[in-house]
């Protein structure tokens, strides 16, 4: 047991070292990450990973499969159920971004910091590279506004989202619709790497969240973290009845607002953290298992 | 050991102040008392005050806390001050025991105020403890700036309606109570300082809590530092007591009977009604928002105007005083708001000023005197007691033709937020700001329903200056109370979306200054909202 344990740390010391050097190289801005992920943000780009793309991945324009098949995935819920007739619906999505990792503390606090913004001072408290949570489905709206224009200002971001950007998309929560196709990719998994839940692969049934980007999943279709477990996920879409629909004109405005959050946290059971789920909360809800990813969108 | 304590007084001033006191009232007075120890009577309501800092409910808070002890350590140095300047010479001080009907009364008075107040609104129990250490700090207070500046104090129960007509009106925020502290001495010192000579006495200028409560009025004011004090809620919450204006009203009749302020009262209360109703006349809108009189100035005109020894002498002066007083918060009412002031400080501010005047409205009204007219009608020269139980007689039937009207404790027109639409839209005057001013209030009051809509109103702009972050504040503010039509503002202001209050927020639009009405079943609540003109309410009224 102690000799396995000195193993595993063994690479968590090697990355932290590599980390402090980069990150006492001037002009690097890289930060090193305490717990060692692999992950590396760029604090001069608000903390965004240090990717070529700024951490946000193309999802391509085309249909899935949304909501669950009992028939394939006895865990279903009845709120995953398309319609009366049928199990499933096939909705087309044009192309967008994804956040591969959960919006993380220091890219909260980034934007606390240059807004001033009041937040729940629980928000700020875990390390730099752990997902932001105790947020609201209004904070996370209010982050993902600001990143909007903080992102179009930013010398180094990639040509490919700049045209996104300039051709109308925003950035923003993503609906219940980019959320589960991301997940899922165009076939329908029961969890974003396959049909069978693999322990490791979900921070799931534990006591805390983890760092993003924890867990590497190579064999989810686009190579996100945490679509299963570690923090709920706020989305832009009302909590209503599928079929899913991206126009919110027919929302009731006489019920109580409850608004979708995905992927399931920390604290759930594993089918909690099927891609179908549908998590509801109050939007004024702060817990420390909720929290939200971004999307570029033009939805 | 008792010794009379006529004779020590060594200055004009002293035997002013204490024939001024002698002849306000008939009181109990004992001859002075003198003892050894008693110069370290002061010490003992110091150590009262501290004992009382470790109550729960001081420790609770660091810098209420320290304030404590601040006023503890202050009391204390100047106690020693005392007692190292007297101790060769002990008896030399003492305590002249007069117990004033003006005091004890008033402090009955004001303790039932705040007694049924208390029951409706739980800060003013928090706050009794308080209450109680600032009566501890005046006495120690009072006594040792007496005997600063002469060998005898009047003990009786003086200090206590002046502490207790103080936080009727305004008291700080635990973070910030030392001040509260620092307002009682001014009082005090006030009153022993600012005087000033009538009628060949020298006699002290303002009411003492009026001319603390003025003072701290206009700093506040200057300092725009209103949200370090109760003072916005204090003004409100009176109105959470259900019949307060008739309890008010009696409890004013008992102050009336015993002091002959009837005049002063009455004729205020009575030209603030008559104004009342001539705006509206004019204009088709409250001039107050949601009541003839609000509530705290009803209160001030009984308890915080009405010091007989800050009043004029006679009672055509007292009717002129009244009068002056009613005129004034009406006009500082309109003042303050527009210069963006808090509009509670009306009734405070201008005390002081009529305090300031009152030789000059003895003057004015003595030509007067022996008008055989007036002497009829009880405003004569001297007052006397059938004409003052007269002058009751006439405010009783007219505080009870306002009741008939429903100018008191009934529903009032301004408590309506379909009224104020509707004038909004009409352009009437004042009616979009007070609109604004309501849906604000109950967005603070957790509505989401005001709170869209007044973030409505700013993303517009019709009626305010347009600001398009400030509505998305309160469209978020709407969203986390769950108002689905705010979260949908929020997420895409490009399309408002408007919609009818839901039950929640019908419970607190509707309370009409009271309570909310968290237990109203929904036909009652939705014939309520129907009654208020909220259009909706009424179909829904038969279906549910």
């Amino acid at each position: 047991m102690t000799g396995n344990r000195r193993y595993r740390h063994q690479p968590h010391f090697c990355i932290l070292l590599l980390g402090c050097l980069l990150a006492a190289i001037p002009g690097a801005g890289l930060i090193a990450q305490p717990e060692g992920t692999g992950v590396q943000f760029s604090e001069a780009n608000l903390s965004l990973p240090a990717d070529e793309s700024l951490g946000f991945v193309s999802i391509p324009a085309g249909q899935f499969p949304m909501g669950s098949n009992p028939l394939i995935d006895p865990m279903a819920f009845e709120n995953e159920r398309w319609s009366a007739s049928q199990r499933q619906g096939r909705v087309d999505m044009p192309q967008y971004y994804i956040a591969r990792y959960e919006t993380t503390v220091a890219q909260f606090r980034a934007f606390v910091e240059a807004t001033g913004y009041p937040v729940d001072p629980q928000a700020l408290t875990q390390p730099d590279n752990y997902p932001v949570s105790f947020v609201s489905w209004t904070d996370a709206l209010a982050y993902a506004r600001w990143l909007d224009g903080a992102l179009r200002t930013i010398p180094q971001l990639p040509v490919e989202l700049k045209k996104f950007l300039d051709d109308g998309a925003r950035v923003t929560l993503p609906n219940e619709a980019e959320w589960e196709k991301a997940a899922k990719g165009e076939q329908s998994r029961i969890y974003p790497w396959g049909n069978q839940f693999v322990s490791g692969k979900a921070n799931v049934n534990s006591s805390t969240p983890q760092a993003v980007g924890s867990v590497q999943c190579s064999d989810c279709v686009y190579g996100l973290s945490d679509m299963s477990g570690n923090v709920w996920e706020w989305t832009r879409s009302p909590y209503r009845e599928y079929p899913f629909d991206t126009d919110l004109t027919g929302v009731d405005l006489a019920d109580d607002a409850l608004w979708i959050m995905r992927g399931g946290s920390f604290s759930d059971e594993n089918n909690n953290a099927r891609t179908a789920v549908r998590g509801a909360a109050d939007p004024g809800a702060r817990r420390a298992f909720i929290g939200f990813r971004v999307v570029l969108s033009k939805d | 050991m008792l010794s009379a304590s006529k004779g020590r007084n060594r200055s004009t001033s002293r035997r002013g102040a204490e024939a001024e006191n002698s002849r306000e009232s008939k009181s109990q007075q004992s001859p002075g008392i003198t003892h050894p120890h008693l110069l370290k009577v002061p010490g003992v309501f110091v150590l009262a005050l501290f004992l009382l800092s470790f109550t729960s409910r001081v420790q609770g808070n660091p810098i209420l806390l320290y304030s404590f002890w601040g006023a503890c350590l202050f009391l204390a140095g100047w106690q020693l001050l005392v007692l190292h300047k007297y101790s060769a010479q002990p008896l030399s001080k003492s305590f002249v025991i007069s117990l004033r009907p003006q005091h004890y009364i008033q402090t009955m008075v004001h303790l039932s105020v705040y007694f049924y107040w208390g029951m409706n609104w739980q800060p003013v129990q928090a706050h009794a403890i308080l209450l109680i250490a600032q009566v501890l700090f005046a006495y120690a207070f009072d006594i040792m700036l007496s005997w600063s500046r002469r060998d005898s104090y009047q003990f009786g129960f003086g200090p206590i309606p002046i502490i207790f007509s103080t936080n009727l009106f305004l008291w700080f925020h635990d973070d910030w109570f030392y001040l509260q502290f620092l307002m009682v001495g001014i009082g005090f010192l006030g009153k022993e300082f600012v005087r000033w000579n009538r009628d060949g006495r020298l006699v002290h200028i303002f009411n003492p809590s009026a001319f603390t409560l003025g003072l701290f009025s206009l700093v506040l004011i200057a300092t725009n530092t209103t949200d370090l004090t109760w003072g916005p809620q204090i003004a409100s919450t009176l109105s959470l007591a259900p019949g307060i204006y008739t309890y008010l009203f009696l409890g004013g009749l008992v102050v009336m009977y015993f002091f002959a302020i009837t005049l002063v009262s009455a004729s205020s209360a009575m030209v603030l009604f008559g104004l009342s109703a001539l705006y509206f006349s004019i204009t088709g809108v409250p001039y107050f928002l949601d009541s003839e009189i609000p509530t705290a100035v009803f209160l001030g005109l009984h308890l915080l105007v009405t010091d007989p020894s800050t009043s004029p002498r006679t009672p055509t002066g007292r009717l002129v005083f009244g009068i002056l007083y009613g005129l004034g918060v009406f006009v500082l009412y309109t003042l303050l708001s527009m210069i963006g002031a808090p509009t509670f400080y009306d009734k405070l501010l201008c005390v002081p000023l009529l305090n300031l005047s009152v030789q000059w409205i003895d003057r004015l009204v003595a030509p007067l005197r022996n008008h055989p007219l007036l002497e009829r009608w009880g405003l004569g020269v001297t007052l006397n007691r059938k004409a003052n139980l007269v002058h009751m007689g006439i405010w009783i039937l007219f505080f009870a033709w306002m009741s008939a009207l429903g100018k008191t404790d009934t529903r009032h027109l301004g408590d309506s937020l379909p009224f104020w639409e509707e004038a909004c839209e009409q352009g009437k005057p004042n009616a979009c700001n007070r609109l604004l001013l309501l849906e604000s209030t109950y967005c603070n009051d957790n509505s989401g329903w005001a709170c869209n809509a007044i973030g409505a109103e700013y993303y517009f702009g019709e009626h305010t200056e347009r600001d398009v972050d400030r509505a998305l504040g309160f469209f978020a503010r709407s969203c986390e109370l769950r108002f689905q039509a705010g979260c949908l503002n929020y997420l895409d202001s490009t399309g408002i979306r408007l919609a009818d209050p839901r039950p929640f927020d019908l419970r607190l639009l509707l309370r009409e200054g009271g309570q909310n009405l968290l237990d109203m079943p929904e036909p009652e609540l939705y014939q309520r909202a129907c009654e208020h003109g909220w259009a909706f309410a009424c179909s829904d009224t038969g279906s549910r």
